[in-house]
């Protein structure tokens, strides 16, 4: 009995044994598992105490157990009725507008109108403190407000200053330093300035068909404040109030966009993650076949003491598994620390609440990861050992390198392989995304392992070099044992990703910087009243008379079924779901606007006159699975309008000028009230000063109309872009330094070859500047030849994920991927040659006797 | 001591002191050695083991460097070449075999046996490390590496390695060591027939007294002496 159970330990006996002489060998490998699972581990971790903020600070977020919410009109007494008697009410309303200075200085706010019971959940901070009520309260005849210090900061006024919003003007007595329910709100435009309801009806700004939000936020009695009554007063609104067409939000679902937002994102950053650890995976590899490389007297020895094959794969699997875990388990060390490190060096600049907590769940997730990888990766080389016959074993390495493992050991590989992909897909939020990086993942792979080949294969045929140097650097691309695969496979992964990042990078600075500004209009007009179109019309066209002035008609509408399906029951595609999640701008024409043209159906007539009918966007349509003649129900100022498919257009959006999902028929909307939203752009862009000039004209003359410069929207936009950059960058560098650690393992690991042949080389009459030019020449060509194909795929990746994921133009940013390419290039050759050079100076005696 | 009496030695050894390693591990290897080698004679160093045989020959290739004294090879003082000196120096002049072999395992047979060939910068390598492959019987294993090689085959190729620059000086340490008494007994023919055919200097360090008997003369060494010759 005692001997079978020490014969069942002896692999763990025999691995630890083996192990007591320490871990050197194993350090790269202990550091790409810990690398990847400590990306994996933390973007877990942040992302699981992202969510834990949200869904904690729920009731904040949204300002209430349940949140209603109607544009363009306000709730009226049946509905405020139902609102009352569910809880207690607190109503908001939010909208654009322009603030004014004494002076002539006007900038675009983001106003938010609340009563006197706002805030229902958490505090509105004010610098200097004091109650929100009474600093939004009319004193002496004058409203109060509260305002962003940005905003104060952007007109350089101080509490006490006073600015006009519409036809009133307002005191600013605080800053408003934190607003609890500010994330709910999406990204701004402009800074916010917080007065109260009855001041926003005093600026005249509530017109029929002013692009006005209301909000209805609800506190349940505390006995009934569960998630279940929350979803009971959910279905008993459809249910009484059917017509309503307001947007319902429970604490749950706060914020539904930062939410999936944070989950795309997770998921993007796990991605990278995955790369980090794939890379690693070869360096798994190199470092389980050299060790096995070098421990082949021991292997033949124990063989030839009774080991059977299997017995020599468990005990090396052993020793795999105990690496793995201590990679994985100090990669997970690392990630658990993540969240609480990003909280306590950027808690206060992150806008969404952090809570940093341990998520075991996510711990154990990464070292799973880590453990798959490295089998993925090792028994591949792990079986080979199995095979090799005592004899052979006690030879030189060469014969051991073609054979291929036994079945089994295949077999456990693909599993390995297949348990690694399936994870990674049914963990995903976008199960597509998943299939197709797995997909990619293993393409890649493939692919670089044929480059290698091919390399190979060129080196062997090449014709002869006359100098000696290049023939030894050709020759020791293809012989036996040649690193060629495991540079290919690190430089190249690194090289692909690493231009990927760039083009990516440019492309989108690029087209925030120059694009999208040069051809863009400089201006949007907003809440244009209707009656007020043409003359605001002729009033802009006098002020920048060399400009193209556009303006249409425009309300907001929410798509409340298709097909009779109800919205929350059509399953959209990634790409057209944008379109549900809120009300949308729509507008009437009698022709094609500008900016798109007919792809499906006919355009209506200009005088059209019959039922009303609708022209959709074509890849939108096709999104939300609808087809020419299907039917669409539009709520739209409270009134569900059902239209009929006429036509399919394709938009250019890049083009930033007014374009619309949906173009109803003339008519379509008789008598509802409605806005006029125009823009302006300058032929080739326009001056600051135009353009300042431009805003205080419509300023003065018409303060209700709203100024949203485009440069403005798109530098905040560039400047949200340029922090996920910054992320994609970090991340990416993480799996750089991965690759760059394979790649100085692969090094290392030929290090040994490297210096036997060196050494006879030297005893046989070669120069130490010969060695060196070789193998300078070696690296170079080897290097060159994989970065050509790393800048290849990687531009292909750039422009794949640039023009079919972000819908951007694609420009080939030659110059910065270049540079990064021949750095890398330099990178390997002076980590080929920092092993190598203390090779050369060797002297061969001593290493000559020890061999 | 006695030395033959010879206008120009090929290799020549006065008052050479080696010691190696380092501290209290140093030890003194080689004591005074004073040993002349005239051209085209076949001489064996013996002795027991650590009594320096191979570091005196590693001496004489110009493989390991004497702390004092002189050490003048085919003409050359070595004590005053750097090391990439040596290098090119050992390319032309010496030929080398070691008991292990030292092949370089990614080449080819026909690739090792060139490789000398190719540093010198001889344009024929490959034709002529193949006819050094056929002269020691290894015409149809031109294209194998050295682990699909027998022993006594890698030796083979050691020994054209050896041979195929045409080298004045012939080294050989303990050629026979790893080789069955047949095969080694085939490797010492190759190795005596290279020296009478290239008229090469055959220095040879061996444990085998029959071996020791085929040299012309029989250098023995002890506790890094040279004790007596034969």
């Amino acid at each position: 009995m005692s001997n079978a159970i020490s014969t069942r330990w002896l692999p763990l006996r025999f691995a630890l044994r083996e192990m007591r002489g320490g871990l050197s060998g194993f350090y790269i490998f202990i550091a790409c598992i810990a690398l990847g699972s400590m990306a994996i581990a933390g973007v877990g971790s942040l992302a699981a105490s992202l969510s834990d903020g949200l869904a904690r600070q729920g009731q904040i977020i949204l300002g209430g157990d349940l949140a209603f919410s109607l544009i363009q009109r306000e709730a009226d007494a049946k509905e405020l009725k139902f609102l009352n008697d569910h809880g207690k009410l607190s109503s908001a309303a939010t909208l654009r507008a322009m603030a004014r200075t004494a002076d002539g200085e006007a900038t675009l706010v983001e106003i938010k109108a609340v009563d006197g019971a706002y805030p229902l959940f958490g505090t509105a901070t004010l610098d200097p403190a004091g109650p929100l009520e009474q600093a939004l309260a009319k004193r002496h005849g004058v409203f109060g407000a509260v305002a962003d210090p940005t905003l104060m900061a952007r007109l350089a006024i101080k509490p006490g200053a006073r600015v006009s919003v519409g036809n009133a003007t307002f005191e600013i007595r605080a800053a408003l330093t934190d607003e609890p329910d500010k994330l709910a709100g999406g990204i701004g435009f402009g800074p916010r300035l917080m007065i109260g309801e009855d001041a926003l009806r005093a600026t005249g700004l509530l017109q029929p068909g002013s692009l006005v939000r209301w909000t209805y936020r609800l506190r349940l009695p505390p006995n009934g404040d569960t998630d279940a009554a929350a979803e009971a007063v959910t279905a008993l609104a459809h249910k009484e109030l059917p017509q309503a067409g307001w947007e319902i939000r429970n604490r749950n679902n706060a914020s539904p966009q930062l939410q999936r937002n944070v989950e795309r994102f997770t998921q993007f950053l796990t991605i990278v993650g995955l790369t980090a650890l794939l890379v690693g995976g070869v360096g798994v590899a190199n470092a389980v076949k050299s060790h096995l490389d070098r421990r082949r007297d021991s292997i033949a020895t124990l063989k030839a003491l009774g080991a059977s094959g299997r017995r020599v794969f468990a005990i090396y699997l052993t020793q795999v598994l105990i690496l793995a875990l201590l990679g994985g388990a100090i990669g997970s060390v690392l990630g658990a620390i993540m969240p609480f490190a990003v909280s306590w060096a950027f808690g206060a600049i992150i806008p969404i609440p952090l809570i940093p907590a341990l998520h075991p769940s996510e711990l154990v997730l990464a070292m799973v990861y880590g453990l798959l990888t490295a089998l993925a990766f090792a028994l591949w080389p792990l079986g080979r050992a199995h095979d090799v016959p005592v004899g052979a074993l006690f030879r030189d390495v060469v014969a051991a390198q073609p054979s291929w493992p036994r079945r089994i050991y295949i077999a456990l590989t693909v599993a390995a392989v297949l348990a690694l992909g399936t994870l990674a897909i049914l963990l995903a939020y976008d199960r597509r995304v998943a299939i197709l990086y797995v997909a990619v993942a293993a393409g890649v792979f493939v692919l670089l392992r044929l480059v290698g080949s091919l390399l190979m294969w060129i080196a062997r045929h090449a014709p002869r070099a006359r100098s000696t140097g290049l023939r030894m650097a050709v020759a020791n691309i293809y012989r036996p044992g040649a690193l060629t695969p495991t540079i290919v496979l690190s430089l190249g992964l690194g090289i692909a990703l690493l231009v990927t990042v760039i083009e990516i990078d440019g492309n989108l600075r690029n087209q925030f910087a120059n694009e999208l500004p040069a051809k863009a209009p400089s201006f949007y007009f907003l809440d244009i009243p209707a009656d007020q179109a043409k003359p605001f019309d002729d009033f802009v066209r006098a002020q920048a008379p060399t400009a193209k002035v556009e303006e249409v008609p425009m309300l907001r509408g929410r798509i409340v079924s298709a097909r009779g399906v109800p919205a929350q029951n059509l399953k959209p595609s990634d790409e057209a779901a944008w379109v549900l999640h809120s009300d949308r701008g729509i507008t009437y024409s009698g022709t094609v606007p500008d900016g798109s043209r007919v792809v499906e159906g006919q355009w209506w007539p200009p005088d059209y006159d019959g039922p009303p009918l609708v022209s959709f966007e074509k890849k939108i349509a096709d999104g939300l699975g609808l087809k020419l003649g299907d039917t669409v129900t539009v709520n739209v100022l409270g009134r569900d309008i059902t239209v009929k498919i006429a036509n399919m257009r394709l938009v250019d959006w890049q083009s930033l000028g007014i374009n619309f999902v949906m173009v109803f028929s003339p008519h379509a909307f008789d008598g509802a009230p409605l806005t006029h939203l125009a823009t302006l752009t300058y032929p080739g862009g326009g001056s600051v000063a135009q353009e300042t000039a431009i805003i205080r004209a419509v300023a003065k003359d018409y303060p209700m109309v709203t100024t949203v410069r485009v440069k403005d929207a798109l530098d905040a936009i560039g400047a949200i872009i340029a922090n996920l950059v910054v992320a994609i960058r970090g991340a990416s560098a993480l799996t750089l330094v991965v690759a760059a650690l394979v790649l100085g393992g692969a090094l290392a690991a030929g290090h040994r070859h490297r210096v036997y042949d060196a050494v006879i080389l030297k005893t046989l009459g070669a120069t130490r500047l010969r060695l060196l030019a070789a193998y300078t020449i070696e690296y170079l060509l080897l290097a060159t030849a994989t970065a050509l194909f790393g800048v290849f795929s990687g531009s292909l990746a750039g422009w794949l994920i640039v023009t079919e994921l972000m819908h951007l133009k694609f420009a080939w940013q030659p110059g910065p991927a270049l540079i990064a390419t021949a750095i890398a290039v330099l990178v390997t050759i002076a980590l080929g040659l920092a092993g190598t050079f203390s090779a050369l100076g060797q002297k061969p005696a001593p290493i000559l006797r020890n061999l | 001591m006695k030395s033959p009496t010879q206008p120009a030695p090929a290799i020549s050894l006065a008052g050479v002191n080696l010691s190696l390693g380092q501290g209290a591990a140093r030890v003194h290897i080689l004591k005074d050695i004073g040993l002349n080698i005239g051209n085209g004679e076949a001489i064996s160093l013996i002795g027991p083991s650590g009594s320096g045989k191979s570091t005196l020959l590693m001496v004489m290739a110009g493989l390991e460097r004497a702390d004092s004294g002189t050490v003048t090879v085919a003409g050359e003082d070595l004590g005053r070449l750097d090391e990439d000196d040596l290098a090119r120096f050992r390319g032309l002049n010496v030929g080398i075999v070691f008991q292990s072999f030292h092949l370089i395992p990614t080449m080819t047979a026909l690739e090792n046996v060139a490789v000398p060939l190719e540093l010198a910068g001889v344009a024929d390598a490959n034709d002529r490390a193949r006819a050094e492959l056929e002269g020691v019987g290894l015409a149809a294993r031109l294209h194998h590496y050295p682990a699909q090689l027998s022993g006594g085959e890698q030796q083979r190729v050691a020994v054209a390695r050896a041979l195929a620059p045409d080298p004045a000086i012939l080294v050989a340490d303990e050629p026979t060591g790893n080789l069955d008494e047949d095969t080694g007994r085939q490797i010492v023919d190759l190795l005596f027939a290279g020296h009478e055919k290239h008229g090469a200097t055959l220095v040879l360090v061996t444990h085998d007294n029959m071996l020791a008997q085929r040299c012309g003369r029989i250098v023995r060494l002890r506790s890094g002496h040279v004790l007596d010759e034969a």
